[in-house]
C-alpha cells in the first residue's frame, strides 16, 4: 500500500516510499534519517517536529507526507549552510536558549518564521508566537533572550 | 499516534473533489489541523483523504456589502487580511490571533474549522454574530445556509456527504458598528472555556456564546445574564456548569464593553 | 589550579550540536533489523486478566510476536516495574502495560495493538488515598509479592532514613504500606506555650514530569550474547544492575548505554528497559520501545499526591515551636518505596523547631506507579509549611521573611531527622531576598495584587563516582565519566578540568561513557552530580596535572615545584620563556618509543558531608475575580548554589525548576475518575506552563561555598522547585485574602474559593 513521493528538502529533491497514512514528520525521520525532527506528543501541541514550508513554522506531525508534495520543506538541518551556524542557531548557543535540546530545533524553526515576519518582536509577541512549543527545562527566559538577540542581529 | 491506513488523493478543481468524494468513506482535508489529529487517535478512520488544498477557494474579496471568504483561507491570512482591519468586524481579527498557536494558523483554515465543528471552536461565535452565511456546493446543486442552521450539535453539521463549502458570506456591519470576541481558554488546549462574540451596531446588539452549549449560539434578545439563566449550558470536571454560566456573562459582558467602545470610535 | 575560569558565564559545551539538530536522541539511531514495540495498556484500575487473544493481531501483516508476561525471561520475583514489567495476572492500575506487539514497522506495531484483544475480570478498586487507609477498604493489590532487593531505587534521589515505624494503636488498611513516624520533645506542652498556633489541610495532586522526550530504549545481543542497551536513562549502571537481577544476566554481559536525554526529571529510571529487553531477548531481535505521548501519560511513574493535616505554632516573639504532621503519600501501585520518608523529613523546612510530632504514610491505590519528580515529596511539603508559616506571621504581627529568618537553621543545628545540617545558605538566601525592591511594594499594590513569600530547600545526595582526565596527542583534554547529562554537568566538569589542569575549557572535552568501560557512576538526580562527580573530575584533572608536570620537570630540568600550567603551557614560576607546552609533552609520551607516561588521571570522590541547597521565592500575581485566573506579573528567585561553576547554567536551573514550580501552582493536575481512569492523558488536558503564561523570573545567585564541592559547587538542580508553589500560593492569598489549601489553583477552583 505503498506510494512513490518526491519531496522538496533542504533545497534536494529526495524519493521515498510512504503510505497514503505516513506522517511528514516520519517521512523526514525514518525516510530520510533526518532526526533533527522530534517526536514529543501525539496531540500537535508541543512543537517539537515543527519543520518549514514554504518559510512557514507548521507542525510536521500534523501533516501527511502526501500533502507536502509541491511543497519546500526545510528542517533544522537544513537551517546553516556547512559548518556555520545559523543566526538564530548561534543565538540560542551565546544566550543559552536551550538546556536538554529536544525541544530546541523546533523553537528554531519557528523563530525563523516569526523573525522573516517580525524583525524586532516585543517580549510580548515572542511570548504570543511561542504557544506552539513546549520547553520542560529552561523556563522560557532563555530562549526569549536568545529569540530578541537573533532579532536584533539581522 | 499512527492513523489507520487509507489512501490520498488530491483533488484539481471542486468538480474533481466532489467526485472522490463519492467514496462512502472518504474526507475531505483541507490543512489537516482538525482532520490529522482524530485520525491519529484513530477515532477518524477514512478510507480516502480528499487533499482539497490546491482549490481556488482561499482569499477575502468584497462584493458591495458583502465580504465574501474562502474557506481554504488559513488562519494567519485571516489574520493579516486586509479587509478585516474594520472596528465593525474586529472580532475577526481578534479572534484569528488566538486561534491554536503560530504553527496551526499556518495550516488550519476557516472552513476546515467550521465543517468540524468543535463545540468549543472560536470563530463560530463570531460568525453568528455577524450573521455569516455559508454557501455549500454539491454536485449539481448550490445552497445558502445560514451558520446558526449549519452547525447542529457536537461534531455535527448540516454538509451533505458530497457538498463543500465554497464561500463565507459576511455581511458588512453599517457605519457606527463595532464588534469584538473574548474568550477565557483552557489552560491546556486553548480551546474556549467559554467565548463571546459580540456585534453592536445601529440595528442593535448581539452576542454570540461558544465553548458552553452542544454549539456555539446565539443569545436570545434582552439583558445578557437573563438570557444566560435560560440558556442550556454544559460542564464537565475541570469546569462546572455553575463557573461555566458565570464565564459566560463574564465574557459576553467584556466583549460587549469592548464592541460597544469600537462602535463609538466608528461613528 | 587557576580560579578565573570558574564562574564565567559560558555556552553548554553541547549547545553547537543540540541547535543543528546533530545529538542523537535515544530514537535517533539507525538499527539494523529493528523491530518496533507497542504496549497494549490495561483499561481498568484494577482486574485480573482472563485471557490475552492475539489472533486478529498476529494476522496483520508485518506483526511479528505478541508477547505477554509469560513469555518476557524475567526470573526476578517481584511486583515492581523492572521484576514485572508486564502485567502477569493482576492489573493494579489503568494504563498498566498488559502485552507487547512486536512488528517491522512502528504503524504495523499500532495496527497489531489495537487488535489485540484482553479479556478482564474486574476487581473492586481504591482511587482515593484517604477511603484506601481506612480498614474494610479493598485492597489496591490483592496478590502480595515483594522483592527484598528491589529497594535501589530509593536511594538514588535521596538517602533518607525512615525514622521509627510503629504505632500499634493506629488501626489501619492494608493498603497503607508503610508508616514513618519522627518524634522528639513534646508537641502538646509546645503549643500550650505558644502564642499563636495555625492549622490546615493541604492537597497536591498526581503531577506528570512531562519531559519532552518521552521514555524510549532499543536493546538488542550482539553475537557475543552481550546485551546491549541504548536508552534514555539517568543511570546506565543503576539500569544495568536492575536488569541483571530481573534476567538473571552476569554484569559483565549487560552493557548500558545512557543516550544523550531530552529531560528526563527523575522519571527516567529503568522502567521501559524491561519491556524491550524482555522482547529483544525473546525473539533474539533488536527492539526499539518509544513511547507515545498518550502511552507516557498513562503507564509511566508520575509523582504522587499527596495529603498533609499540618499544624505549626510559634511564641510570642516569633520562635517557632511545635509542628505536629500526619502526611498521606499517594504510591498508587508502586509497592516498593514511596516518598513518606523524604517528605516527612522536609516539612519541617530549613527551621528549628522545639519540638515535632511528624508522621508520613505511604499508601497504595488503583493508581500508576509512584515515580520521582525534582526534588520528590518536597513542593508539597512546603507548599503546606511555607502556607502556615505566613498565616503565624499574620498572626503575630511579624514581617513573614523575618518571621523565617529568626527560625533559619545553620551549620550543625540538628534537624528532625536527628542529624545536624551541613554548611546551608538559609540566612544568606533570605536576606538577599528581603533586600529585593519587590518586597517593598508588597504593602502598596493595586487592588487584587499581591505578592508571596516562600522558601525551600533539598538536602542533596551522596554517592560515591570516579572519573577519568586524559591529555590527547593534540593537547586537548578528554574528560570522562558515566554520569548521564541531564542539567548541564558536563559543561561543569570541562571547566573544572580546565581550571584544575590548567588548560583553557574550549580545549577539554567531555564523554559520558557506558557501563562496558567508564568509571563508575551513580544515576544522576537527587542534585548530587556536580557536587560527587564533579568532585572526581576535580581530583582525575590533578592527577593528570601531576603527570604532566613530571613530565615537564625531565623535559626542562626544572624541579615541579617550580613548574606551573597555564592556558596548555607548563612554565617555570616567575620565568614564563623556560616553558613547553603539554601538546608537545604529550606528543612525546603518546607514539612508539615515546619517553612519558600517557598524561592521564584517575580520580574518586566519596564524600560523606551533604551540601544542602536553599532557594526562596517572591511571587507577584494579579487575581482576576471574575474568572478566577491568576496572572504572573513577576517572580524572583534566590538560591544558595555554592559556587556557581557556569552562572547561565546555574540561572537555567532555577528558572526551570520554579518554572516546574508554577506548573504545580496552577497549571498541573493528573485526574482519575472514580474507577481510577485517566482523564487528563494528553497535552490537551494537562497543562504545562507556556512562554505566554510564565514572566520574566529574576536569578540572585548566593554564594555559600559547599565545603566539600569542586571550588565549593554542589548539586542545585531541585532547590529551585521547593518553595515555588507555595511561594505562588501565598500571592494569591495577599492578592485575595483568600487562602488556597489545593493545588492546582486552577480558575474554577480560585473562583470557587473566592465565593466560598
Amino acid at each position: 500500500m505503498s506510494d512513490s513521493v518526491s519531496l522538496a528538502v533542504n533545497g534536494e529533491e529526495r524519493s521515498l516510499e510512504v503510505e497514503g497514512r505516513t506522517l511528514l514528520v516520519h517521512a523526514l525521520r525514518d525516510g530520510l534519517g533526518l532526526t533533527g525532527t522530534h517526536i514529543g506528543c501525539d496531540t500537535s501541541q508541543c512543537g517539537a517536529c515543527t519543520v518549514l514550508l514554504d518559510g512557514r513554522a507548521v507542525k510536521s506531525c500534523t501533516m501527511l507526507a502526501r500533502q507536502a508534495e509541491g511543497h519546500e520543506i526545510t528542517t533544522i538541518e537544513g537551517l546553516g549552510q556547512d559548518a556555520e551556524l545559523h543566526p538564530i542557531q548561534r543565538a540560542f548557543v551565546e544566550h543559552h536558549g536551550l538546556q536538554c535540546g529536544f525541544c530546541t530545533p523546533g523553537f528554531i524553526l519557528t523563530t525563523a518564521d516569526l523573525l522573516s515576519r517580525n524583525g524586532a518582536p516585543s517580549d510580548a509577541e515572542i511570548r504570543h508566537a511561542l504557544r506552539g512549543n513546549l520547553c520542560r527545562c529552561t523556563g522560557y527566559q532563555g530562549i526569549v533572550e536568545s529569540i530578541r538577540a537573533a532579532g536584533a542581529a539581522s | 499516534m499512527i492513523p489507520a491506513a487509507t489512501r490520498y488523493a488530491r483533488a484539481s478543481d471542486l468538480d474533481h473533489a466532489l467526485e472522490l468524494l463519492g467514496e462512502p468513506e472518504a474526507k475531505v482535508i483541507a490543512g489537516g489541523q482538525s482532520l490529522i489529529p482524530v485520525m491519529k487517535l484513530r477515532v477518524a478512520r477514512p478510507s480516502l483523504v480528499v487533499d482539497i488544498s490546491q482549490l481556488d477557494l482561499r482569499g477575502v474579496r468584497e462584493e458591495g456589502d458583502v465580504l465574501r471568504l474562502g474557506p481554504l483561507t488559513t488562519w494567519a491570512e485571516v489574520a493579516a487580511a486586509e479587509a478585516f482591519e474594520r472596528p465593525a468586524l474586529a472580532a475577526i481579527q481578534e479572534c484569528a490571533l488566538g486561534i491554536g498557536d503560530l504553527q496551526v494558523r499556518n495550516r488550519g483554515t476557516v472552513g476546515g474549522s467550521l465543517v468540524h465543528a468543535d463545540p468549543a471552536s472560536d470563530m463560530p461565535a463570531v460568525l453568528l454574530a455577524l450573521r455569516a452565511q455559508l454557501r455549500l456546493r454539491a454536485r449539481d446543486a448550490e445552497r445558502d445556509v445560514a451558520v446558526a442552521d449549519f452547525l447542529r450539535g457536537p461534531f455535527l453539521t448540516d454538509l451533505g456527504e458530497q457538498e463543500l463549502v465554497a464561500d463565507i458570506a459576511i455581511p458588512i456591519p453599517p457605519e457606527g458598528s463595532g464588534s469584538a470576541y473574548v474568550s477565557v481558554e483552557h489552560p491546556a488546549s486553548g480551546f474556549a472555556l467559554a467565548g463571546a462574540a459580540a456585534l453592536v451596531g445601529p440595528d442593535g446588539e448581539t452576542v454570540a456564546l461558544t465553548g458552553v452549549g452542544a454549539t456555539p449560539f446565539v443569545l436570545p434578545a434582552g439583558a445578557v445574564r437573563d438570557a444566560i439563566s435560560r440558556s442550556e449550558i454544559f460542564g464537565d470536571r475541570f469546569a462546572s456548569e455553575e463557573y461555566r454560566r458565570e464565564l459566560a456573562a463574564v465574557v459576553a459582558a467584556r466583549a460587549l464593553d469592548a464592541a460597544r467602545q469600537r462602535a463609538k470610535e466608528n461613528s | 589550579m587557576s580560579d578565573t575560569l570558574i564562574g564565567v558565564a559560558r555556552p553548554r559545551i553541547d549547545a553547537p550540536e543540540k541547535v543543528t539538530g546533530a545529538t542523537r536522541f535515544a530514537a535517533d539511531g539507525y538499527v539494523h533489523g529493528l523491530l518496533h514495540a507497542r504496549p497494549v495498556l490495561a483499561t481498568d484500575a484494577h482486574a485480573r486478566i482472563r485471557g490475552i487473544d492475539s489472533e486478529d493481531a498476529l494476522a496483520i501483516p508485518g506483526v511479528v510476536a505478541v508477547l505477554a508476561a509469560a513469555d518476557l525471561p524475567i526470573a526476578s520475583v517481584g511486583t515492581d516495574r523492572t521484576s514485572e514489567p508486564l502485567a502477569r495476572e493482576e492489573v493494579v492500575f489503568a494504563g498498566q502495560p498488559v502485552a507487547l506487539v512486536i512488528a517491522e514497522s512502528e504503524a504495523a506495531a499500532e495496527d497489531g495493538a489495537e487488535a489485540v484483544v484482553v479479556d478482564y475480570e474486574q476487581l473492586p478498586s481504591v482511587v482515593d488515598v484517604e477511603a484506601a487507609m481506612e480498614v474494610g477498604a479493598p485492597l489496591a493489590r490483592a496478590v502480595e509479592e515483594t522483592d527484598d532487593e528491589a529497594g535501589d531505587l530509593e536511594s538514588i534521589h535521596a538517602g533518607v532514613d525512615h525514622g521509627q515505624e510503629d504505632d500499634p494503636s493506629e488501626e489501619l488498611s492494608g493498603n497503607v504500606l508503610d508508616r514513618i513516624t519522627r518524634d522528639r520533645g513534646d508537641v502538646e506542652a509546645a503549643f500550650a506555650a505558644s502564642a499563636a498556633i495555625v492549622e490546615g489541610t493541604f492537597r497536591t495532586p498526581w503531577v506528570y514530569q512531562a519531559y519532552l522526550e518521552p521514555q524510549v530504549c532499543t536493546a538488542w545481543l550482539e553475537p557475543s550474547g552481550t546485551l546491549v542497551v541504548s536508552t534514555s536513562t539517568q543511570g546506565s549502571f543503576v539500569t544495568q544492575r536492575e536488569l541483571a537481577r530481573a534476567f538473571d544476566l552476569p554484569l559483565e554481559r549487560v552493557r548500558v548505554i545512557a543516550e544523550p536525554l531530552g529531560g528526563a526529571f527523575g522519571g527516567k529510571f529503568a522502567l521501559v528497559e524491561p519491556l524491550a529487553v524482555g522482547a529483544a531477548l525473546a525473539l533474539k531481535r533488536p527492539v526499539r520501545l518509544v513511547f507515545t505521548r498518550s502511552e507516557d501519560f498513562a503507564a509511566t511513574n508520575p509523582a504522587s499526591a499527596q495529603v498533609t493535616h499540618l499544624k505549626i505554632g510559634a511564641r510570642a516573639d516569633g520562635t517557632l515551636s511545635g509542628i505536629e504532621a500526619r502526611m498521606i503519600v499517594d504510591r498508587g501501585s508502586n509497592a516498593g518505596w514511596g516518598v513518606e520518608g523524604i517528605t516527612s523529613l522536609l516539612v519541617a523546612g530549613p527551621y528549628n523547631w522545639e519540638a515535632h510530632d511528624i508522621r508520613g504514610y505511604g499508601v497504595q491505590t488503583n493508581r500508576f506507579t509512584f515515580g520521582a519528580y525534582r526534588a520528590p515529596g518536597a513542593p508539597t511539603a512546603a507548599f503546606a509549611l511555607e502556607s502556615l508559616l505566613d498565616e503565624l506571621a499574620t498572626e503575630l504581627g511579624l514581617d513573614p521573611i523575618e518571621l523565617r529568618v529568626k527560625n533559619a537553621v545553620v551549620e550543625g543545628d540538628i534537624g528532625v531527622s536527628g542529624n545536624p545540617f551541613p554548611v546551608i545558605g538559609v540566612r544568606e538566601v533570605l536576606e538577599r531576598i528581603r533586600e529585593h525592591p519587590l518586597w517593598a511594594t508588597r504593602s502598596s499594590l493595586p487592588e487584587n495584587e499581591g505578592i508571596g513569600f516562600a522558601a525551600g530547600h533539598w538536602p542533596g545526595g551522596l554517592e560515591p563516582a570516579a572519573a577519568v582526565c586524559r591529555v590527547n596527542s593534540d593537547g586537548t583534554m578528554t574528560v570522562v565519566t558515566s554520569a548521564a547529562d541531564m542539567s548541564g554537568v558536563n559543561t561543569g566538569f570541562a571547566v573544572i578540568a580546565a581550571a584544575a589542569f590548567g588548560l583553557s575549557p574550549d580545549d577539554v572535552r567531555v564523554v559520558t561513557s557506558d557501563t562496558s568501560s567508564g568509571p563508575y557512576a551513580g544515576g544522576s538526580g537527587g542534585s548530587k552530580v556536580t557536587y560527587t562527580v564533579g568532585a572526581a573530575v576535580l581530583r582525575a584533572a590533578e592527577a593528570a596535572r601531576q603527570k604532566v608536570l613530571a613530565a615537564a620537570s625531565q623535559e626542562l630540568e626544572i624541579a615541579t615545584d617550580d613548574l606551573e600550567v597555564v592556558d596548555g603551557e607548563v612554565r617555570a614560576v616567575g620565568a614564563p620563556d623556560r616553558s613547553v607546552t603539554v601538546r608537545e609533552l604529550a606528543q612525546k609520551a603518546l607514539r612508539f618509543g615515546g619517553i612519558y607516561e600517557p598524561i592521564e588521571g584517575h580520580g574518586g570522590s566519596a564524600q560523606t558531608s551533604g551540601a544542602p541547597s536553599v532557594a526562596a521565592h517572591l511571587s507577584h500575581v494579579r487575581v482576576d475575580r471574575e474568572t478566577g485566573q491568576v496572572e504572573l506579573l513577576r517572580h524572583v528567585i534566590a538560591q544558595d548554589v555554592g559556587r556557581a561553576l557556569n552562572p547561565a547554567l546555574v540561572e537555567g536551573q532555577m528558572r526551570g525548576g520554579a518554572t516546574q514550580g508554577i506548573g504545580w501552582a496552577l497549571f498541573e493536575e493528573l485526574d482519575h475518575d472514580e474507577d481510577g481512569r485517566l482523564l487528563t492523558g494528553s497535552f490537551l488536558d494537562y497543562a504545562l506552563p507556556t512562554a505566554e503564561r510564565v514572566p520574566e523570573i529574576e536569578t540572585l545567585i548566593v554564594e555559600v561555598p559547599a565545603p566539600d564541592g569542586p571550588f565549593g559547587a554542589k548539586g542545585i538542580g531541585e532547590a529551585p522547585v521547593v518553595g515555588a508553589p507555595a511561594a505562588v500560593a501565598n500571592a494569591v492569598a495577599a492578592a485575595t485574602g483568600q487562602r488556597m489549601y489545593e493545588l492546582p489553583m486552577t480558575p474554577p477552583r480560585v473562583w470557587k474559593a473566592l465565593r466560598a
